[in-house]
């Protein structure tokens, strides 16, 4: 085996690395924002008044055992406990204006394959827009024979589906095409969430406003500054995208296109356009500025490839990750995420020696068309490295590539649809890094 | 009986005014032209949507000076960070591709459509018919695609070819194959190991040394024997000055990640050659560079190396420190 990486922290960090090991939760994370402070000297590391948390510990009658709690509705909508740190985040240095830019959901710590709607990623083109629902219209028109314009009430009347399908950014990934560069899960994956979408069907859109033999295309435009516009095919439209209202048993999130989006499942996140004002019916493709100027995949020949729709199967372990280290050896069961935009996942393999060697995973709980499949492997550490990695098969029988598979494909500079297989370094004290093997 | 009587009539009306105009649910109204005029914004590249109206390259210039150059720069360069409009020609199959409407864009409908639903940012659809014209006729002058005399209406800026039309094809994956192998599928003798670039990311939710301007090379010797600025420091004796030790620390947090190996067009720290011409610029300019980021001809260097949490003195300390030790 080749070199391999020995993390460059320094001692004293290590030992307070050490120190906060020993700790929990919230008292971790406190004691680590204490600790850049402290790093100036372990002397400090004693001045954390944290220690009292033991007393909540057995044989001890914990502290809120000892009073009432909160009432009903002291919480009209509830939300996570103040212990835990679910937040979506960014890369500042990615993008030059919050409102064109994106951040990414934490499927370090997601449980199961639903993506709370507020951890969804983010991606917008001109920020997010206020839209009032009693006065949002879709006009659906072009080629049709009866041009329609709709309500939000008129929307709910059709009937409807509930689908759980998981949309991602072509870009997912995308920073890491010429080297690692992402030392977190949230951000060499994050750009990828799994919802239960409600909805109506287009087709059934379609039929209602009758499409004219002519009608091939289907330009959607948004209602956001950037007017988000994209030309679906009518083959897509009639197949399965959704016009949804309702994510995760709720309204849309503002930040996912309330109060009206489409939804392309397995295809480019980018083309799922949100806060839906407008379907034309064409008889060509528009080549709008995010089919031409992006969204299109540049090629070490010089030439792109265009409408690029379809994110090709794809996994990822999402524990043990950087941000979720082995902590102890022994037992380990090893957990992630595949995914396919052409349909149900088939296998997961693992690898713990960076591809020499293969062993199939089980497959978890629901097992969906273009929906997140958790995958799961049974196993012991005892402080050996791994370079961790898994392998998607999808049922059309793609099987996901290597990076080198990838890159003499399409070179490095195509920004999308990096699905390649990924390297998780353990280090022999459980610390896990992002690696490239090539 | 009385009662049907009466409605007959009425569902007479009903199902003759369906059959005239409901899908076969009957749900919605009716999307009248006038309404459909308003939204229907979209400009094919058959020059279908284009409106009446015209505007020349020469009328464009003032009002993409006004309204597009803060962001976009005067010559379509890209002020900072912001996109890149004009050059780039010849570069798409190089190792810096630079995409512009220029180099890249298949169609110059796209433009008009562009600029005139979604710029400027700050203003989105606020330009009249007659300024996208013109303003499109100009970005396409600064990328050498019309001449100056150029007027853009709707048969003339249908007509506009792109150079790059011709170098899009459709979706050919999948492209890669793998196959399905479980013993002995790569030969662990080839590997080579890339690590991830340190301090590019955020990861101070979970990791103890992030955010903290800690000493790398003097905490851990194997580090410091591995990194090029060390070595030119332990050679040459470079004594800083207080500023650039402070700076040391700022630099090794946020800015040797690009300046230590060089990547994406950085100079890299203690490499004379390529630092003289830019020390020669003087410390204002390099601080104001460091500070509010700009893209240069090697690469774009991020406002404050894209850690927004430091101050314009932690950027400056940094910046003397990086030049201290490249003279
Ligand atoms: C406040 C800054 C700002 C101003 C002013 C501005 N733009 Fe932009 N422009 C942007 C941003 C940001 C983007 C990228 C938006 C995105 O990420 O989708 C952009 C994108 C573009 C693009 C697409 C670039 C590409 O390669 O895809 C064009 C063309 C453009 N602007 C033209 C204009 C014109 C013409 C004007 C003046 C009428 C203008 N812009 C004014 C910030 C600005
Ligand atoms: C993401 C990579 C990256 C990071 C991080 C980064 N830089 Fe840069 N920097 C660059 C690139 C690329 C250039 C060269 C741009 C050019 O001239 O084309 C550059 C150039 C510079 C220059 C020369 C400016 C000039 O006018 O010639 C200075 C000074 C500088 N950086 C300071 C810093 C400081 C200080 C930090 C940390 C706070 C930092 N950089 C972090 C990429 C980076």
């Amino acid at each position: 085996m080749g070199k391999i990486y020995e993390p460059s922290l320094p001692k004293l960090m290590e030992a307070i690395a050490a120190e906060a090991r020993g700790m929990k939760g919230l008292d971790r994370r406190n004691f680590l924002k204490g600790g850049v402070a402290a790093v100036a000297g372990l002397a400090s590391v004693q001045i954390i008044p944290k220690a009292s948390a033991s007393s909540n510990l057995p044989p001890n009658l914990p502290k809120w055992q000892s009073h009432l709690g909160p009432g009903v509705v002291s919480k009209p909508y509830g939300e996570p406990s103040e212990f835990e740190d679910l937040q979506r985040r960014t890369v500042p240095w990615l993008t030059v204006d919050a409102a064109s830019s994106i951040s990414m959901t934490p499927l370090q710590d997601l449980e199961g394959i639903i993506t709370p709607s507020g951890l969804v990623f983010e991606r917008y083109h001109g920020g997010i827009p206020n839209v009032d629902p009693d006065q949002h219209r879709l006009i659906i028109h072009g080629l049709v024979e009866r041009p329609l314009v709709l309500t939000m009430e008129d929307l709910r009347r059709f009937p409807s589906v509930s689908e759980i399908r998981f949309i991602e950014c072509p870009a997912n990934g995308g920073m890491e095409w010429r080297g690692a560069q992402m030392e977190a899960l949230q951000f060499t994956h994050g750009m990828l969430a799994c919802c239960e979408w409600t909805g109506i069907k287009l087709s059934t859109l379609l039929d209602e406003v009758g499409v004219k033999p002519e009608g091939k295309w289907v330009l959607a435009e948004g209602a956001d500054a950037a007017g988000m516009s994209r030309s679906i095919p009518l083959e897509k439209a009639l197949d399965d995208t959704i016009i949804a209202w309702g994510q995760n048993g709720e309204a849309l999130r503002p930040e996912q296109g309330y109060p009206l989006r489409m939804l392309n499942p397995g295809w480019e996140g980018n083309t799922s356009v949100k806060w839906l004002r407008r379907l034309e019916i064409g008889d060509q493709p528009w080549h709008h500025r995010e089919e031409t100027s992006k969204y299109t995949d540049l090629m070490p020949d010089g030439r792109a490839r265009r409408f690029s729709w379809v994110q090709e199967a794809n996994s990822v372990i999402t524990s043990p990750c950087p941000e979720k280290p082995l902590k102890q050896a022994g037992f380990v069961e090893i957990r992630g995420f595949a995914w396919s935009g052409r349909g149900k996942i088939r296998a997961v393999d693992i690898s713990f020696d960076g591809g020499v060697n293969w062993e199939r995973t089980e497959l978890k709980g629901l097992v969906l068309s273009k929906a997140l499949t958790q995958f799961s492997y049974r196993t012991t550490w005892d402080g050996q490295p791994w370079l961790l990695q898994s392998r998607a098969i999808d049922e059309t029988g793609y099987v996901q590539p290597t990076l080198k598979q990838l890159r003499d494909e399409r070179g490095g500079w195509s920004i999308y649809h990096k699905n390649s297989i990924h390297t998780w370094n353990v280090m022999e004290n459980g610390d896990v890094f992002n690696v490239q093997i090539s | 009986m009385f009662r049907s009587l009466k409605s007959i009539p009425l569902v007479l009306v009903i199902t003759f005014s369906a059959v005239a105009s409901a899908g076969p649910l009957g749900i919605g109204s009716t999307a009248t032209p006038e309404m459909i005029a308003g939204w229907d914004i979209d400009i094919r590249p058959d020059g279908a949507g284009l409106p009446h109206g015209e505007g020349s390259v020469a009328q464009g210039e003032g009002l993409y000076e006004a309204k597009c150059a803060s962001c976009h720069g005067l010559f379509g360069e890209g002020e900072g960070r912001w996109p890149v409009l004009a050059g780039g020609d010849g570069t798409l199959d190089t190792l810096h591709p630079e995409k512009t409407v220029g180099s890249y864009w298949p169609y110059a409908s796209t433009l008009w459509d562009y600029i005139h639903r979604a710029m400027p940012y700050t203003a989105p659809q606020s330009l009249t018919d007659e300024e996208t014209y013109a303003i499109s006729a100009y970005v396409l002058y600064l990328n050498d695609i019309v001449d100056e005399e150029f007027v853009a209406n709707r048969e003339t800026f249908a007509r506009v070819k792109m150079p790059n039309e011709e170098n899009f094809y459709v979706d050919n994956r999948p492209d890669a194959q793998n196959e399905r192998c479980f013993k002995n599928c790569a030969d662990p003798k080839t590997f080579e190991i890339v690590t991830t670039i340190n301090g590019l990311t955020p990861t101070g939710h979970f990791k103890e040394d992030s955010g903290v301007a800690a000493n790398h090379y003097e905490g851990n010797p194997s580090a410091a024997s591995e990194s090029g600025i060390s070595k030119v420091m332990n050679n040459t004796k470079i004594v800083l000055s207080d500023k650039a030790t402070v700076g040391k620390g700022v630099y090794d947090m946020a800015c040797q990640a690009c300046h230590n190996p060089g990547i994406a067009g950085a100079p890299k720290t203690g490499d004379k050659a390529a630092w003289v011409s830019r020390i020669d610029q003087g410390m204002d300019i390099l601080n104001g560079h460091a500070i509010n980021g700009y893209q240069g001809a090697d690469g774009v260097m991020p406002a404050k190396g894209g850690n927004m949490s430091l101050s314009n003195d932690d950027v400056i300390n940094a910046v003397a420190f990086m030049v201290e030790s490249s003279r």
